[in-house]
């Protein structure tokens, strides 16, 4: 500790990082976004103050920077700094007062830290002010674009080329929010795995757009939601009190939050109870009869429908995690006017129509009695999915599997791909984007060579 | 040996992070790969008891079993091995066999939650609520961050309902006001017939909801079924006032609608 005192004071006297003696090697990355607050999180190899400082103008910024540190930076007009208490090498730094809808300009630290540029995949050379926008006021509609990854955490080239299709498709476009839908870091969620399939991966992303992860059962590896303790609940930073829309959870496991005219719904399919007694059931129920927002979107980790590199006929998959999830979910689900299910595991691709209702293995599929609108949904061809804006339970929901933005399944034994619920199967890796604006949603589903290989709209009326 | 053991330990875990096995253990391809993985390191306990894991989640019992027994050899007094035998015994519905395997987990890793969770479930599959109790609060007592359905499984054991509700007060205060802990003490006041007290956690609940109409609908459903005509009548028409205030595509939806004409018959049953 002496020493790195010793070698800060140096730096504020000559200006240079040459003396700075701690590095930032996590983030900064971005939780529980609502409109007036925002979590900031990064890790140091040694323990520090943590530190935020931010504004509206990166040029106060700069110069407040330029200052050296924190305290000096308090000085500067418009520029402002929040800590946390205590030292530590992880920094969890919670702002407020936040104007909705705002770019901020922020920096973490003391500002003695070196970047991790070294290992950051994504944008090389990180600047040392990093920008996030605060989500607009909860209500009103405001064109939203989310980033969709299940079963990114590969860490290889296929990991790396679905993210950079997406970087390219939304260019400058920025990314409101982002999705996890659990398996983020293989083989076993360890903090090491963590580090090199996300933090490494997509540091751009990290800093500059909220993420709501969901449990996957690669991450329950290395955590367990009961105790709520391991890797997973140490690194993320969850609403357990509605902190961010939605009814309290008391747990980081399953929560939900609102995003402008969208309820987001996370739930833990792999290691919280999941029978019709369980606290996540009751919760649920209770959060999607609290809501007002005009779309709901759910997202956990099993599948309620897959025939891809799982199966969700076989009792024995998973521990029967898919049936639970079909069976006494779904129903509460739909009930509660879901829109669209989003899930992984299934290291593919596929996606239902507009369904309602079915509950049971693919041999009960009725297309007469399940599909509350046939076709694709493309606006071009079969016309898109509509819906009542009015909140009406079993108005229809489209599933989709989206669990190949680490990998697809085997290309010498592939997955048959023929679960009668769904419309549009594919074997390839890629990542999905969803956009809303207004009472319309649309979904891309993008592969890793770039192509745009689904897509689907739904318009509410 | 505690050395050499760990040596081997990096190696198979270096060995296991680059496998195919990292995509899913439940795949063919990837079960195959474990079982190579524990072919080229017959004596390392951790492969044994995951693969044992796997094994009990996909029913395979006799086959957990077999891994158990080999992983238990190899390391006599690592409890992880006793919690995972006790959690194939309660998959095979012995949980008197369980107990006693997490009896002796318990002894070499004092104080252990999952040991204490699991043995928790074994007595109350066993009758043993009392026993159970004990085991739930040890556990939550050691926990920082408990899941709430640890205070919902204690409040659903056979107890008095006061202890219940003593239980899930602690877990509010220590977790918040989380829903299915506030609905699970809820239905215990009514059952103890203590109205006022069901109405305040019902207050609760609703402070978390921008639609407290359904709330209100069962503020007056309560009071009703009290014999308070005239105060749920207040909450029914409170209700109503507050569907009239919602934007129209709400207050015209269907179930919303239906909500509405429920509230007009209760405070006007004649019409």
């Amino acid at each position: 500790m002496l020493p790195r005192l010793v070698l800060s004071t140096a730096f504020v006297l000559t200006g240079t990082s040459v003396f700075a003696a701690t590095t930032i090697t996590r983030g900064p990355y971005l939780q529980i976004a609502t409109p007036t607050s925002m979590v900031v999180r990064w890790r140091t190899d040694a323990a520090e103050i943590s530190t935020v400082t931010y504004g509206l103008e990166r040029e106060k910024l700069t110069a407040a920077a330029a200052k050296g540190d924190g305290t000096a930076a308090t000085k500067i007009e418009g520029v402002l700094t929040a800590k946390a208490e205590g030292v530590s090498t992880e920094h969890i730094v919670h702002l407020k007062d936040l104007k909705p809808d705002t770019r901020y300009f922020y920096r973490v630290g003391t500002g003695l830290e070196k970047a991790p540029s070294a290992t950051a995949e994504d944008a090389p050379g990180v600047p040392a002010i990093n920008t996030f926008t605060t989500p607009p006021l909860v209500g009103p509609a405001k064109p939203t674009r989310i980033w969709v990854l299940g079963d990114p955490g590969t860490k290889n080239d296929t990991q790396r080329a679905v993210r950079d299709v997406y970087y390219k498709f939304t260019g400058k476009r920025a990314t409101d929010l982002w999705l996890l839908l659990g398996d983020n870091a293989y083989p076993d969620g360890t903090d090491t795995d963590y580090q090199k399939a996300i933090f490494e991966m997509y540091p751009e992303t990290l800093r500059t757009s909220p993420l709501w992860p969901a449990l996957g059962n690669h991450d329950g590896k290395s955590a367990n939601s009961i105790t709520q303790s391991g890797v997973y609940y140490d690194i993320f930073t969850l609403p357990t009190m509605g902190q961010a829309g939605g009814v309290p959870s008391g747990t980081e496991a399953y929560y939900s939050f609102d995003h402008a005219n969208i309820h987001f719904v996370c739930l833990d399919s792999h290691d919280t109870v999941r029978t019709a007694d369980g606290a996540m059931l009751q919760w649920l129920k209770a959060d999607l009869a609290a809501t007002q927002r005009d779309w709901i979107i759910a997202y956990f980790h099993h599948p309620t429908y897959t025939k891809g590199t799982h199966d969700s006929d076989k009792d024995s998959d998973s521990g029967g995690r898919m049936n639970d999830m079909r069976a006494i979910f779904l129903p509460v689900l739909e009930a509660g006017g879901v829109d669209v299910i989003l899930t992984g595991h299934s290291h593919v691709y596929e996606r239902s129509p507009l369904l309602d209702g079915h509950y049971g293995k693919s041999p009960t599929f009725d297309a007469a009695r399940h599909v509350k609108q046939k076709g694709n949904g493309r606006p071009e061809r079969d016309g898109v999915y509509v819906k009542p804006r009015t909140r009406a339970a079993h108005a229809g929901e489209v599933s989709v599997v989206t669990g190949s933005a680490g990998h697809a399944g085997s290309k010498t034994k592939p997955p048959p791909l023929n679960h009668p619920a769904m419309i549009v199967s594919y074997n390839d890796p890629g990542s999905s984007v969803i956009d809303i604006d207004g009472l319309r949603l649309d979904l891309t589903f993008l592969n890793d060579k770039g192509e745009k290989r689904d897509w689907f709209t739904i318009q509410k009326k | 040996m505690a050395l050499r053991s760990r040596s081997r330990s990096v190696v198979m875990l270096l060995a296991l992070a680059a496998a195919p096995l990292g995509a899913h253990p439940e795949t063919p391809e990837a079960r195959a790969e474990f079982d190579r993985l524990i072919a080229e390191f017959p004596n390392e306990p951790d492969l044994r008891l995951r693969r044992a894991e796997h094994r009990i989640e996909s029913r395979e019992f006799d086959a957990a079993e077999s891994d158990l027994r080999h992983a238990r050899l190899l390391a006599p007094r690592d409890p992880r091995i006793l919690v995972a035998y006790a959690s194939l015994a309660l998959a095979r519905e012995q949980p008197e066999v369980a107990r006693q395997r997490l009896a002796v987990a318990l002894s070499l890793a004092p104080g252990d939650p999952s040991a204490h969770i699991l043995r928790a479930r074994a007595s109350a599959r066993l009758g043993e609520a009392a026993a159970a109790h004990a085991d739930y609060s040890a556990a939550l007592a050691a926990l920082p961050e408990p899941s709430p359905d640890l205070y919902l499984a204690r409040a659903a054991l056979p107890v008095a309902p006061e202890l219940a509700l003593r239980g899930l007060d602690e877990g509010i205060a220590r977790l918040g006001p989380a829903a299915a802990l506030v609905e699970r003490a809820l239905a215990l006041e009514l059952q103890l017939g203590r109205t006022d007290a069901a109405l305040a956690r019902l207050d609760a609940l609703a402070a978390g909801a921008e639609r407290k109409e359904t709330f209100l609908k069962r503020r007056g459903d309560i009071l009703a079924a009290a014999g308070r005509a005239a105060d749920a009548r207040v909450a029914y028409s409170r209700a109503l006032d507050l569907i009239a205030a919602q934007p129209q595509w709400l207050r015209e939806s269907p179930a919303t609608a239906q909500l509405a004409a429920e509230l007009r018959r209760l405070i006007s049953p004649s019409r």
